[in-house]
């Protein structure tokens, strides 16, 4: 159980969370997964999280401002967005700062798979 | 929206009856050739994504669906532009297809009128539980799709439910009893009785009763009645809570619906659904009917241990007569413990002391008789039964991703049937302890891990089979893990056995991946070398969602995915995704020259794809218009040995560039896929010009037969015709009496790439021509080519393999076209047709040019 990362997921559709926890944990992350924003933001005030992922556009507190408090509790948490593939450019210009990396809408599992380890990688070096 | 358009269109277009000039028909066609190909990226991309390696939204399946109507749109102009207004029916094709798809993605299909008040178990469309029920939603999949045997049945839907509502008046009166029951006004003894009372009195409407009726006298057997709610045996299980009505004649049916309706109000039923907080839903009752077994034993399999005790073993549960016995729990019962682990042993069995049955009463109802006391101490199931059901249960479990319980029974005869299946609700107790799962497979060794495409995501574990040819394939054992070189379409038919399949070749867009997408089988393609790497008769667990293959069985992992809280193929997403699939995927329209290969004759997406580009490419092999057309255009005169007298059209970059006046030497070709044709066309000895020995047969129906009949004769008569670009090709070739279409494309990404080819005619009479057809057949599959025959019909076809390979089945595709020319005739039996196929492939191995080194 030492060393192991801990991951949180946000995004308000269900299935996401659903695929992503499985796929995660077998690379060995604890991850605990969120599909309202309110309650997320509740959780960030009680606990660390390595890794953040969340999605842009959500009903009652959108991404940004929940990565804005997420950087604000935790600088060192490392935050990966999840957007939709017409908006990835805008995302991009609005937050360059203090996000790891984007992911566009659909993505595969392999893809954020890939995200997730290099997210770790930068994770461990910054704090080991 | 597609039919305001339409007018509009016309409006502005008026026909024109002149012809079109060819720099705008050119410009068309090239347009056409795009869109078909934007379309065809994006039903690729589609299918891809219900294999579980994608995470998206509905937004995303709105958007496509958007784009692809937006395409079609484009491609109907474009004919139209091309064929001066002669196919504006197309339109009318279009809504058809896209307005039920518009409904469906606002989720309100179930409602439409378009869904059955009435269907049958083999009819009723699959991914459908909110109109069929949780319970025939699975029966229907396991009859259509697993092909295990299910008493027949029909479905009374949740849109005759509403409608019985309706006719009634009886939706808000509920609403309001409801009510008064939650405010503490009532109890719900007094709420049960009130709304159930006002069902039984209800009248089923007369067109629902009708459909009813005349299903329940179709097949004159006594029926058992039961409900199949929307979310029953789903998450939530609401077993034994709604009402089911054995050994009811077919005159009763009717009153025995209304009774399974009204239990969706029984008090037990009301307390449940406000505890689970589903109240406040529609709740919406679909009725099952199905033929009454009067079996001689009957009772359950549970594909887990729910005692936790033997947890790598099934437990069957069985007694004499009809299942109440066992699930109702109303007395001991025989307890077979068997391994899931292939031979699947028996581990111990129980044997109970089993006095008393129930079975059907003659004339209707059940009784409860004593069993006889010979039988009382003896096995209820025989081995073979216990081993046949214990097959059965996994591959249920394997399609269904969950733990299941299976109500079975044996008839009379002693053959199993399977009654219903559902997940299996664990306790608590029965659930392993969440371990990190992570470390635990760290512990195994890893054979293959990052390698190839994900087709359909999942974990699947057994022993490797290699199959590379069709023979193989009867000895093909059920639960291994399918390791081939290929992913050729006759592999399809062992696809539903494997536990996992692993290929060397091919993409996720693939015809393999699509079938192992439809029976759910865990599938990576492209990994290269897995046959070297992966050993017949080694056991493995193979994990497509982290493309890892393990040696031996991870039990652990196997274990995790079973108990996730939801399959995906499961999740309301792929559910939609599936159904918009089934309008959009699916070729109906195999061969041009069908009665119904007409705009009206097209039911999916692929259909209007396939009919447009025919009738474009038809436009332009046009004989009269054609030599009017192309005054002033260049068209070419291939030179050569083999006497065709091609004509070549150009679109671009299929010629040499210098080539000049209006003949075309072969080695001016630069069309990547003419090129490989043409080779093949023309190699040492395909052509042989040697006259056939005609025997007397074959003679007297050459002799008799005239022009007119042959087959597409009308098409195109006097000249054969190329149309080509740098990576096209559409070949019109008649040669004597019969008639060859190629039409091909083949680009550096191997998702663009596919060859169509027809074949039909000859010059004898049909059984000969026939096995003609069926030579072509045996060989093409041979080379993985999907090939449909009917009658001297041939239509084959291959897609999205890389280049190299593609370019080498043209070859052999012209060999075979020269190999085939006069062959009709030398078939004088079936039995030659093997020696045939015998001496194309001896000179012509499929393995020997694409077979990695």
């Amino acid at each position: 159980m030492k060393d192991k990362l801990r991951i949180l997921v946000l995004d308000d559709e269900p299935i996401v969370c659903k695929r992503l926890k499985p796929a995660l944990e077998k690379l060995g992350y604890e991850v605990d997964t969120f599909t309202q924003s309110v309650e997320a933001m509740h959780q960030i005030h009680q606990t660390s999280y390595d890794i953040v992922i969340t999605d842009l556009k959500m009903k009652e507190i959108d991404g940004m401002r929940f990565l804005d408090e997420v950087k604000k509790q935790h600088p060192k948490t490392e935050v990966i967005v999840i957007t939709g593939f017409a908006t990835m450019e805008t995302a991009k210009q609005s937050f360059r700062k203090g996000v790891f990396d984007f992911i566009a809408k659909p993505f595969k599992l392999s893809e954020i798979q890939e995200v997730v380890t290099r997210a770790a990688a930068k994770f461990k070096g910054a704090s080991g | 929206m597609l039919q305001y358009l339409h007018n509009l269109w016309s409006r502005i277009v008026k026909p024109k009856p002149d012809l079109v000039a060819f720099p705008e028909i050119f410009e068309h066609f090239q347009g056409l050739l795009q869109d078909h190909q934007r379309v065809m990226e994006l039903i690729a991309d589609l299918g891809e994504k219900s294999g579980g390696e994608y995470i998206f939204d509905r937004k995303y399946l709105v958007d496509t669906t958007e784009q692809i109507q937006t395409l079609l749109l484009h491609m109907a102009q474009g004919l139209n532009l091309i064929a001066s207004n002669r196919y504006l029916e197309i339109y009318s094709s279009l809504d058809r297809i896209f307005i039920p798809m518009e409904t469906e993605l606002r989720g309100r299909l179930s409602l439409s009128r378009e869904m059955p008040l009435v269907v049958s178990l083999k009819e009723a469309p699959l991914d459908h539980p909110e109109l069929t029920g949780g319970k025939a939603n699975n029966l229907a999949v396991i009859i259509q799709n697993l092909q295990l045997p299910v008493p027949s049945g029909f479905v009374i839907t949740t849109r005759a439910y509403r409608l019985f509502l309706e006719h009634n008046h009886l939706e808000e009166r509920i609403h309001g009893w409801l009510e008064s029951w939650v405010a503490g006004e009532k109890e719900e003894r007094q709420t049960s009785r009130q709304i159930q009372y006002s069902i039984l009195a209800g009248v089923v409407p007369q067109e629902a009763a009708s459909e009813i009726r005349r299903q329940a006298e179709k097949s004159g057997a006594y029926l058992a009645i039961r409900s199949s709610a929307y979310g029953e045996d789903g998450e939530l299980t609401f077993a034994g809570l709604h009402e089911s009505l054995l050994n009811v004649p077919p005159r009763g049916v009717l009153q025995a619906y209304k009774m399974v309706l009204a239990s969706l109000y029984s008090p037990e039923a009301l307390i449940y659904r406000q505890q689970m907080g589903m109240l406040g839903e529609e709740a919406a009752m679909a009725v099952l009917a199905q033929e009454m077994v009067s079996s001689k034993a009957s009772g359950l399999v549970h594909t887990l241990d729910v005692t936790g005790r033997e947890p790598d073993c099934l437990v069957l549960y069985a007694s004499w007569g009809l299942g109440r016995t066992v699930v109702e729990g109303r007395a001991p019962v025989d307890r077979y413990v068997v391994e899931r682990d292939y031979p699947h042993r028996l581990r111990c069995q129980e044997i109970a002391s089993k006095e008393t049955l129930v079975r059907a009463q003659s004339g209707g109802g059940e009784e409860e008789v004593e069993v006889p006391p010979a039988e009382r101490e003896a096995a209820a199931l025989s081995e073979e039964a216990i081993y046949q059901l214990a097959r059965w249960a996994l591959t249920l479990e394997r399609y269904f991703k969950r733990p299941q319980e299976i109500e079975w029974a044996l008839d009379q005869n002693g053959a199993c049937l399977i009654l219903q299946s559902r997940g299996l609700q664990l306790p608590k107790s029965a659930t392993p302890p969440k371990e990190d799962i992570c470390e635990t497979c760290a512990q195994y060794r890893v054979l293959i891990r990052d390698v190839g495409v994900v087709a359909h995501a999942g974990v699947g574990a057994g022993t490797v089979a290699h199959v590379a040819s069709d023979a193989e394939m009867n000895g093909f054992p059920e639960g291994a893990v399918l390791v081939t070189k290929y992913t050729a379409p006759w592999l399809a038919r062992i696809v539903p056995k494997a536990a996992a399949i692993i290929a060397e070749r091919g993409s996720a867009a693939g015809h393999l991946a699509t079938i192992a997408r439809e029976f759910r089988v865990p599938t990576l393609v492209g990994v290269e070398r897995a046959t070297e790497t992966l050993k017949a008769g080694v056991k493995v667990t193979v994990d497509t969602k982290q493309r890892i293959v393990y040696e031996g069985r991870v039990k652990e992992l196997l274990q995790y995915e079973l108990v996730q809280s939801m399959a995906f193929e499961d999740a309301p997403e792929f559910r939609l995704l599936r159904r918009l699939l089934t309008r959009i995927a699916p070729l109906h329209l195999i061969d041009p020259n069908a009665p119904d290969f007409t705009p009206e004759g097209c039911r999916s997406v692929h259909d209007v794809i396939r009919f447009v580009h025919e009738k474009a490419v038809e436009q332009l092999m046009d004989l009269p218009r054609f030599v009017k057309r192309f005054k002033g255009v260049q068209i070419f005169t291939l030179v050569s040995d083999v006497p065709l007298g091609l004509k070549i059209l150009d679109l671009g970059g299929g010629i040499d560039p210098e080539a000049k006046g209006n003949r075309l030497y072969p080695e001016q070709i630069r069309s990547l896929p003419m090129k490989a044709l043409w080779e093949g066309l023309s190699g040492p000895g395909v052509w042989s010009t040697e006259p056939i020995p005609v025997d007397f047969k074959g003679m007297m129906s050459s002799l008799t037969k005239t022009w007119a009949e042959t087959p597409g004769a009308t098409t195109i008569s006097g000249f054969n015709l190329a149309v080509i670009s740098d990576i096209y090709l559409n070949l019109h070739l008649r040669l004597g009496y019969h008639f060859n279409l190629v039409d091909a494309r083949i680009d550096p990404d191997p998702q663009r790439n596919h060859i169509y080819f027809r074949f039909v005619g000859g010059v004898t009479d049909l059984t000969r021509r026939s096995r003609r057809a069926q030579l072509l057949a045996k060989i093409l599959s041979q080379y993985h080519f999907k090939v449909d025959t009917k009658g001297d019909l041939v239509v084959a076809k291959v897609l999205h393999l890389p280049q190299e390979d593609m370019v080498h089945r043209l070859r052999v595709l012209g060999r075979l076209i020269g190999f085939t020319r006069q062959l009709d005739i030398q078939l004088r039996s079936d039995e030659d047709v093997p020696e045939f196929v015998e001496a194309f492939l001896q000179q012509n191995s499929p393995e020997r040019e694409d077979a990695p080194a």
